[in-house]
């Protein structure tokens, strides 16, 4: 069954995954948007909108570092290869897109992190099992009884772990009682997301590595969750009468 | 849950973060490929030793110190034969600084006698190599044709790119990262 899926999703066909989860989620995401003071009509705007400026924006990124490589080819620009893109620059470009049009739709912030949450959460699985089908993120090397052969060696499968830990983290978000606060639920799926990432860590196979051997993403994950946990503790803290809050 | 016991939880959590940190760090110093050769980016390249249509025999791993790029390609399949201008054109650009490309064909599901007039057609000066029993092919855990292994002068693959066809700037940005 795993090999099927592999080889049903295997790249470059897994671009598929994220996609298919992000229209899910959005749709998810819909459904609830007005109880958090953004409307459909909003939402898919500022999807969409930021989905553009992520595919423009990593490309434009990707241009704009490899200049010389471009000058001598210039119409490369716009070769349907998805390998000419910078994704952190798309992601940047995205956010810097989605908080203009947040500004001028005069969406509260907050509001629209948690609208959005539930797209962020199901993106989060259709990347992990992008990351399955292809055998990138991929695991260290176990003699456990449930690993798998990826990379011509016997693997944690961490990819599943993390599909796993996302569909517990969506799960638990989706049924649990909205906060009337604004701003938790955003900031709790972000605290279980990087509370996540810095556990399953630990079983890759492909982290990059500081002094003695200490896991970037962790310290990356471990100061997110530290900073979430502070702000989590500081919307709590606002009095009732000062407090963002949604009509519940 | 009061505020005290909130904040002595997350306290706890960010505690046992650290301390999980320091625990599972990587004491080998190389988490992502050790020495497994396989056809993932970080990981050695698997080897290989095929003949070329010349009937020169090429192994792989003679060619330590020089950035070689393996693409895996048969004549019927489309964006191999829409890149192939533009990998001999990068070839003819770099050869000099110490590029290699080795073209496998997977004669094993390609018709050999399309073989050569495909190499005329596009006019290709680098290495074509033979694949007729899929030994290449299995190595290197072909899924999809085209499919690229950019692979630098220690053997270690530092890009993959499946699929194509692949533009000239990114040939160009792929070559001169392995050339380094």
């Amino acid at each position: 069954m795993i090999e099927a899926f592999r080889s049903l999703f295997a790249p470059p066909r897994h671009f598929i995954l994220p996609i298919a989860a992000l229209w899910i989620g959005l749709a998810l995401a819909e459904k609830r948007s007005e109880s958090h003071g953004v409307s459909r009509e909003q939402l898919n705007n500022l999807t969409f909108n930021s989905l553009i400026a992520y595919v423009l924006g990593g490309r434009l990124f990707f241009t704009l570092s490899n200049l010389s490589a471009f000058s001598q080819s210039p119409f490369s620009v716009f070769s349907p290869n998805p390998d000419l893109f910078d994704p952190t620059g798309g992601l940047a470009a995205a956010l810097l897109v989605g908080l203009i049009y947040n500004q001028r739709q005069k969406l509260p912030l907050w509001g629209t992190l948690d609208a959005s949450t539930p797209i962020f959460a199901v993106l989060a699985i259709g990347v992990h099992l992008a990351h399955f089908a292809a055998g990138t993120a991929f695991g260290s090397p176990t003699t456990m009884p449930w690993s798998i052969d990826l990379w011509n060696a016997n693997r944690h499968p961490v990819q599943i772990y993390e599909l796993f830990a996302s569909l517990v983290i969506f799960g638990w978000l989706w049924i649990k009682k909205p906060n009337p606060h604004r701003g938790i639920y955003f900031l709790t799926f972000t605290a279980l997301t990087s509370a996540a990432r810095l556990f399953l860590e630990a079983f890759r196979g492909d982290s990059v590595l500081l002094f003695g051997g200490i896991r970037l993403a962790q310290i990356v994950a471990w100061a997110i969750l530290a900073v979430t946990l502070f702000a989590l503790d500081g919307l709590r803290r606002e009095s009732p009468a000062n407090a963002e809050r949604y009509e519940v | 849950m009061t505020i005290l016991h909130r904040r002595l939880a997350s306290l706890l959590v960010l505690l046992f973060g650290l301390v999980w940190i320091v625990v599972s760090a990587d004491r080998t110093g190389s988490s992502t490929a050790g020495m497994i050769p396989a056809p993932q980016a970080g990981f050695p390249a698997p080897d290989f030793e095929l003949q070329t249509t010349a009937g020169e025999t090429i192994k792989l791993s003679n060619l330590r110190g020089q950035a070689v790029l393996v693409n895996l390609w048969t004549t019927w399949c489309p964006p191999c034969r829409a890149e192939m201008p533009a990998i001999e054109k990068i070839y003819n650009e770099y050869k000099d600084k110490g590029l290699i490309v080795l073209a496998v064909n997977m004669t094993y599901q390609d018709t050999p006698a399309h073989i050569a007039p495909f190499i005329a057609e596009y006019g290709l000066t680098f290495r074509i190599l033979l694949d007729d029993t899929n030994s290449v092919g299995s190595a290197y855990q072909l899924r999809s044709l085209p499919s690229s292994f950019f692979i630098d002068r220690r053997g270690i693959i530092r890009e993959v790119v499946i699929g194509g066809p692949m533009a000239e700037a990114l040939l160009r940005t792929r070559v001169e990262e392995i050339l380094k």
